[in-house]
């Protein structure tokens, strides 16, 4: 198993009675309360950590959120850029560019093969569908999101991976008619794709595409039945089977030198889920296009009516639709025990974590990457250091043993 | 449901609600298809038959998969005008409704006898700093309720007590509202110079208190329209005809009868 560091650069230092009167912490909040000097500061210690992670054997992850405090990655090929300069090993991962968000996949086409090339063949490209408040604040229609997102990547493969002069590109959401990108990729015929994603359908296109396929926190029932999806995807196409390498899951992790200090310092994490989450109706329940118009009565209701079911989230997660603002919801109010409980937080002594990540590894047939959510919320620059380098002394050496085998 | 027919236009599927008899109103509807309750019908019903289609998405009208821009709602009603059994009709177009009015007004006003236009979206007016039209997608959906109404207490929408069905139906009506209405935000930059060629008597109908778009927005389209006059009614919003039924149906009676 590889093991992928990352940080989202939260800005946790606005006044709570702010947060506590915003109607969102996302998308609307204004800028005013982010302080420059603290942003430069957090950008250095947390590009120092992307660093010693590269001395310490670890790969580095790249997210991409706008307009919030969740992070101030807003721009991820400029992030992948620095990384692909300043580190020397690691595998980097864009996960990724919010590709439905952007008016022009040649372009991001043609940052990554610059940053491909900038780094020799380390990049790992990943792609995200992206959030309400994100839809707000890039100015993207919700409706036909999904439809966007796949026409995008297919555009980005076909850009970096055509060699023979300019072609044209006259899909549904994107008109290109002189697709010619220099540099061209490091890594042929392209950096190998990923895609993250919870929901059955497009978890079976991301399976029919061998793409390979990551789980944000998920838990181990609805990671296993995407995971699940994928594979079932691929057979029923007549693909070829996939080994564990196809499959990813984030979480947060820390480790301490006790388990005591691992929890401790590891609940911080939990910032992400408690306070960065909060994102006002208009951004979540009420987006169109988030889920289908017959989910409304449970949607939209705030209690369910005398007569009717009461609202079932596993009915919703088999059919694939659970909204993701159901799913925040759910995670807002979450403690450290429960988290743990659920495979969203990774905490303790380096036994103990990595005991926890195989546990979760076998409850939903294994997976080949860990994307590790390694700090978040007031977690210190130090705090921070320390558990990378535990992490990668004590805890990665054992998943790297963790070879990919071909799961069912 | 009973109260719609089904009318088949060039292929699309249109859940159409049909009321009254007399001078013939093609309804087209904002925000969200008419509500067959809604007291307008009633007051317009001895003097006019009002013809209202859900567009595609909205409501029960199917949306095709290659149907999806104000473009081809244009062409519909414009193939719609031909269909009905009437050489002309008024036609009254509410909200973004308006915008489809006015769009298939400019295009060709042989079928149309006259044009209304209630507090109708569709072209720029303001500097490029300054929207004209709320974004009902991007603002608290509180905002949205108290600058649709005069009344916002009176009309808040009560999810909770809703039908399946209904809920069913307005978030279909708000995807497809998002869909055709979304980039740039419920108005055609073009439309505007084009406005000039509606040759019919116009009526600009305008709720006094409408903070999705305002009154001054109403009296500018008037003004770029040759024949329109532009008419506010009072104590109301976004939605003149459903929180002044009868000051809003007498207009239109008044108006088609001149």
């Amino acid at each position: 198993m590889e093991s992928w560091w990352q940080c989202e650069i939260p800005y946790p230092f606005v006044p709570p009675e702010v947060l506590a009167a915003a109607d969102s912490v996302r998308g609307s909040l204004p800028n005013k309360w982010c302080d420059p000097t603290i942003s430069a500061d957090l950008f250095e210690e947390v590009l120092d950590e992307f660093l010693l992670c590269d001395d310490e054997g670890l790969n580095v992850l790249a997210i991409e959120h706008h307009a919030g405090i969740n992070s101030l990655m807003g721009s991820n090929p400029m992030f992948v850029g620095i990384l692909a300069r300043q580190t020397r090993k690691a595998r980097i991962l864009s996960l990724g560019t919010l590709v439905s968000l952007r008016t022009d996949p040649v372009r991001i086409a043609e940052e990554y093969a610059t940053a491909d090339v900038m780094s020799r063949g380390r990049l790992e490209i990943g792609f995200v569908k992206s959030g309400g408040t994100e839809m707000a604040s890039n100015q993207t229609n919700p409706v036909g999101n999904l439809e966007r997102y796949w026409e995008a990547i297919d555009l980005i493969r076909k850009a970096l991976s055509s060699h023979e002069g300019p072609f044209s590109w006259e899909g549904k959401y994107y008109t290109h008619r002189h697709v010619n990108i220099w540099p061209r990729p490091w890594q042929q015929p392209h950096p190998r794709l990923w895609s993250a994603t919870g929901d059955p359908p497009t978890a079976m296109e991301v399976g029919r595409r061998g793409m390979v396929h990551v789980l944000v926190l998920r838990g181990p029932d609805g990671t296993k039945r995407a995971y699940q999806a994928h594979r079932r995807a691929r057979a029923e196409a007549g693909l070829p089977k996939v080994t564990t390498d196809n499959f990813a899951y984030a979480a947060m992790v820390y480790v301490g030198e006790t388990e005591e200090e691992g929890r401790e310092v590891g609940s911080k994490l939990l910032w992400f889920l408690n306070t960065s989450l909060k994102s006002a109706p208009q951004y979540a329940k009420f987006l169109p296009g988030t889920a289908p118009p017959e989910f409304a009565p449970q949607i939209y209701r705030t209690a369910p009516r005398p007569a009717a079911l009461a609202p079932s989230d596993m009915v919703n997660a088999e059919k694939g639709v659970a909204p993701a603002s159901q799913n925040a919801a759910k995670l807002m109010s979450i403690s450290t025990e429960e988290a743990m409980q659920q495979g969203i937080l990774f905490c303790g002594n380096p036994d103990s974590v990595y005991r926890q990540i195989m546990e979760f590894y076998d409850k939903v047939g294994g997976f080949g990457h860990l994307a590790m959510i390694g700090r978040s919320g007031f977690m210190t620059h130090e705090e921070s250091v320390k558990g990378i380098k535990l992490f990668a002394r004590e805890v990665a050496p054992r998943l790297r043993a963790v070879k990919p085998i071909v799961a069912e | 449901m009973a109260e719609y027919e089904r009318l088949d236009v060039r292929g699309i599927d249109l859940e159409v609600l049909r009321r009254g008899s007399g001078a013939p109103i093609l309804a087209l509807h904002g925000l969200q298809p008419i509500d067959p309750a809604a007291a307008f019908l009633d007051r317009l019903a001895g003097r006019a038959e009002v013809i209202a289609p859900s567009h595609p998405g909205f409501g029960g009208s199917p949306r095709p998969g290659d149907f999806d821009t104000v473009y081809d709602l244009v062409h519909l009603y414009l193939d719609l005008l031909e269909a009905l059994p009437y050489e002309r009709v008024t036609l009254m177009g509410f909200s973004f409704g308006g915008w489809l009015a006015a769009e298939v007004a400019a295009a060709c006003c042989h079928r149309i006898e006259r044009l209304i236009l209630v507090d109708a979206f569709g072209i720029k007016v303001g500097d490029r700093e300054t929207p004209d039209i709320l974004d009902i997608f991007n603002t608290h959906p509180d905002e949205v309720v108290r600058r649709s109404w005069h009344d916002p207490e009176r009309f808040k929408p009560d999810f909770n007590a809703w039908e399946d069905d209904a809920l069913v139906r307005y978030a279909r009506g708000r995807e497809a509202l998002s869909l055709y209405g979304f980039q740039p935000y419920m108005y055609n930059p073009q439309l505007r110079r084009w406005l000039a060629r509606i040759a019919v008597p116009t009526l600009v109908l305008w709720g006094a208190a409408d903070r999705v778009v305002t009154p001054e927005y109403g009296q500018a389209y008037a003004d770029l329209i040759p024949a329109a006059r532009f008419e506010l009614i009072a104590d109301a919003g976004h939605h003149p005809e459903k929180e002044q039924p009868e000051n809003f149906a007498g207009r239109v009676i008044g108006f088609v009868g001149e």
